[in-house]
């Protein structure tokens, strides 16, 4: 038998709960088991509605009802009827109904994300970066502690960050069990430990440079550049909940960090401060590490002149007062 | 500078109290303390922990009879022409603060102290000043001239009462005529807002090794009392009161009359001031940071000791240095430290004080660190260096980095300056230079100039970078 159409009773989710192929005009719909689509909502009448094959197509015709007959967000009048298009959406009570007819254009598949799959492709490289964070995690508490410090304070200091990245990802896994169902805490750590990791290794190597050769921009960059991997890593977090809406997201986080980001330049512009990172380099490296060379102090002297321009700019400029939580100048601590 | 681990010396900072503020909130401060957070204006002055337990001798009472009986003539001499200087808010008539102030001329001409009258100065719109004698006769004062680098001010009845001229004027003490060291000196005024007071004291010399000259007087000043007189026992004006030591006792501090006799000969028939003080005021600072900075690049280094840097240490003739170190069994990162400042800053306004050098350096031993952990450490030392923010009074600051080299000696060099938003033409200066030449040692070290022209600025970052040097080992 030919299939006229099918009409599809969506669940709260959007997706199909029921599907009836419908084999002749009309198709009368209601609570009534003589109904050809007998829906059990008590907010739909014995006989709500009826569809009709008509010279122009299908239409849907109301029958007197309480709550009547939405087609998409518009509600037809009473007595009037209203021609289907491709997939029309119909609300009748508190059920909806979806309308698919032949002959419609369908949407091109769609890559499937088989979060299994996605742990399995990457599990070896996920190990590795596992490895590659311990280490360097490691190193750095062996960096920026002094021989002889307390056993149990030192795992504190190493188990903090491990800790807060474990409740990061479960955050992260519960939102996948929420729409892909299916609680991808591997996947989501894959993410989180790639981007932290990138970020991470690029800061500390354009500190290094920006010292080798004496460019401050460098390290300023570096900084950027860790916002920039923030950022992406929580796009591709998101986009592992819902992938169809990668690019809404993006838009969603480009503007967030272009917002927040042109707020605080305007912020630390008004208040005289570098508009990116400290006032001044703040990385000191082995003396092997330095390429620049020093210059006399004469020279660095004279090169401090143009200061003088910006300064008395500055000190008529901004009327409003500054931070007053200063305390006087480097004495103290 | 070097945070953790970093061992403090207690109370190696501390402040002088100048005599003005919110006397009142001193000890009404329960009800009204928010009235003026800081009610006593500090200015920083290096003390050691060791002279704390050095209390001062007391001088033999030996022949009390004599004393209070100078004391009784003084107070007799002193009484008609002493007076309350108060700073009232424009539009009431709650008092901001007090001080003291003295009749030293005719039609109601009051010396007393720049900072008493602060407020009025950079604020007239806000603030206004009154007077008070001890036998109660009040009225307007105006400002007149003022002399910010020794903190003093003359001021004058607005409409001087009929009765004035009866009141006489102090005379001063010839300066053909010396006190000696030891002579008894009595010093006038009107402590916390309770009552007139006349303090009996002992003229000590001057400060040492102080830039600016102050009278060192063991007697008991407190806040309320600045700008009133102190009189030897003639009644003649040797000094005004300006500040006292908060952790020492009787430690007080005058100005020596010359500066108040200077500053009557060239403001006595001056118009009262309407306008803004700031352009006379940065002049004046301008001239100070003139003969500091002269005064200051003219003196060598002091030898250091080390075995490979040379470092620059200041003289002692105007700044005062103390030096820690950590203690030698710990694991981390060693290090000894010295700290050289100038007693006297000078007050602009409670928030500013300025005029003044200080030099800082910190000498690190990481051979128990290797390399890597030094470098780190180091690094976090170089990095923490506070160089202030944007302020009501100053500009945020701007740096110039780069290595420098000097005498072999190769450094990572910051040099931050500030420009004051309201004294044109003065800057804060402060150069960080850390070493870069080897893999476990190195030294640190600061310089900072407060109020000091740009080009002064340099020329003080250029006098303090040549001081590094690169020694052979002995």
């Amino acid at each position: 038998m030919e299939t006229l159409a099918l009409i599809e009773t969506l669940d709260r989710d959007g997706l199909p709960r029921h599907v009836l192929r419908v084999p002749q005009w009309p198709v009368r719909i209601g609570r009534a088991i003589d109904c050809d689509l007998v829906l059990d909502d008590p907010h739909v009448a014995a006989h709500h509605a009826t569809l009709e094959m008509h010279d122009d197509g299908v239409h849907v015709v109301p029958a007197p009802s309480l709550n009547g007959v939405r087609l998409g967000r518009a509600a037809i009048a009473p007595g009037s009827t209203a021609r289907l298009p491709a997939s029309a959406l119909l609300t009748l009570g508190a059920t909806t109904l979806r309308v698919r007819q032949p002959g419609e254009v369908l949407a091109p598949e769609q890559r499937f994300l088989d979060l299994h799959q996605y742990e399995r492709r990457h599990a070896v490289t996920l190990l590795l970066l596992v490895a590659f964070a311990a280490v360097w995690k490691g190193f750095d508490l062996w960096l920026t502690t002094v021989p002889g410090q307390q056993g149990s304070a030192l795992a504190w200091a190493y188990l903090a960050t491990p800790a807060g990245l474990i409740l990061w990802c479960a955050a992260w896994a519960i939102g996948s069990m929420l729409f892909q169902r299916r609680f991808a805490f591997w996947a989501h750590l894959y993410i989180a430990l790639t981007w932290l990791m990138a970020g991470t290794v690029v800061e500390t190597v354009t500190a290094q440079l920006a010292f080798a050769f004496s460019m401050p921009a460098l390290e300023k960059l570096g900084r950027i550049a860790f916002v920039g991997a923030m950022a992406i890593m929580i796009w591709r977090h998101m986009g592992l909940l819902l992938p169809q809406r990668r690019r809404a997201f993006g838009i969603a986080i480009t503007s967030a960090v272009v917002v927040g980001g042109g707020l605080l330049l305007v912020d630390r512009s008004v208040q005289q401060q570098p508009l990116v990172g400290d006032l001044y380099l703040g990385t000191l490296s082995l003396p092997g590490v330095r390429v620049a060379r020093p210059v006399p102090v004469d020279a660095f002297v004279k090169s401090a002149a143009p200061l003088e321009k910006t300064l008395s700019h500055w000190a008529k400029t901004g009327d409003g007062d500054g931070d007053e939580d200063e305390s006087d100048g480097g004495e103290e601590e | 500078m070097l945070l953790n681990r970093l061992f403090r010396q207690p109370g190696r900072l501390l402040a002088a109290l100048l005599l003005g503020g919110a006397a009142l909130a001193a000890w009404a401060g329960a009800t009204t303390s928010n009235a003026r957070p800081s009610l006593a204006p500090t200015s920083p002055l290096v003390k050691p922990p060791a002279a704390a337990s050095a209390p001062q001798q007391e001088d033999e009472h030996d022949d009390s009879a004599n004393l209070s009986a100078s004391a009784r003539r003084i107070y007799d001499v002193g009484r008609p022409r002493l007076l309350q200087v108060r700073t009232l808010l424009r539009d009431q008539d709650s008092q901001a603060s007090v001080g003291s102030g003295s009749l030293v001329g005719s039609n109601g001409l009051i010396l007393t102290n720049y900072h008493v009258v602060s407020q009025v100065a950079l604020e007239p719109q806000r603030y206004r000043l009154n007077f008070q004698t001890v036998d109660g006769v009040s009225g307007a004062l105006q400002l007149v001239a003022f002399d910010v680098v020794h903190d003093l001010a003359l001021v004058r009845m607005a409409q001087p009462p009929a009765t004035v001229a009866a009141r006489g004027t102090f005379d001063f003490r010839p300066q053909a005529t010396p006190l000696a060291q030891g002579e008894r000196i009595f010093s006038l005024g009107n402590p916390l807002d309770i009552g007139f007071e006349v303090i009996e004291g002992t003229y000590n010399g001057l400060v040492e090794r102080s830039f600016l000259p102050q009278i060192l007087f063991s007697g008991a000043l407190n806040p309320g009392m600045s700008g009133g007189p102190v009189l030897d026992d003639r009644g003649r004006i040797v000094g005004v009161n300006v500040a006292t030591r908060r952790d020492g006792q009787n430690i007080s501090f005058l100005v020596p009359a010359e500066f108040a006799q200077a500053l009557i000969a060239r403001g006595a028939n001056a118009r009262p001031i309407t306008g803004s003080v700031e352009a006379e005021m940065a002049r004046q600072l301008l001239v100070h940071q003139q003969a500091l900075t002269t005064r200051f690049t003219a003196l060598p280094w002091r030898e250091t000791k080390h075995a490979h840097y040379s470092v620059p240490v200041p003289q002692e003739d105007f700044m005062r240095c103390w030096g820690s170190s950590n203690p030698s069994e710990s694991k981390g990162l060693s290090f000894e430290r010295s700290d050289c400042q100038m007693d006297t800053a000078i007050f602009i306004n409670e928030s500013l004080r300025t005029g003044d050098i200080a030099v800082r350096h910190e000498v690190y031993d990481g051979s128990k660190l290797g390399a890597l952990r030094f470098a780190q450490e180091a690094g976090m030392s170089f990095r923490n260096e506070r160089m202030g923010r944007r302020t009501h009074d100053l500009t945020a600051p701007k740096c110039q980095e780069d290595f420098v080299e000097n005498a072999g000696l190769p450094m990572r060099t910051v040099m931050c300056l500030r420009a004051y938003r309201h004294l044109p033409g003065l800057y804060d200066v402060a150069v960080l230079s850390q070493s870069v030449d080897a893999k476990t040692e190195g030294v640190q070290g600061r310089f900072d100039a407060r109020g000091v022209s740009f080009q002064n600025a340099l020329l003080l970052a250029r006098h303090y970078l040549q001081g590094f040097a690169w020694k052979r080992s002995p």
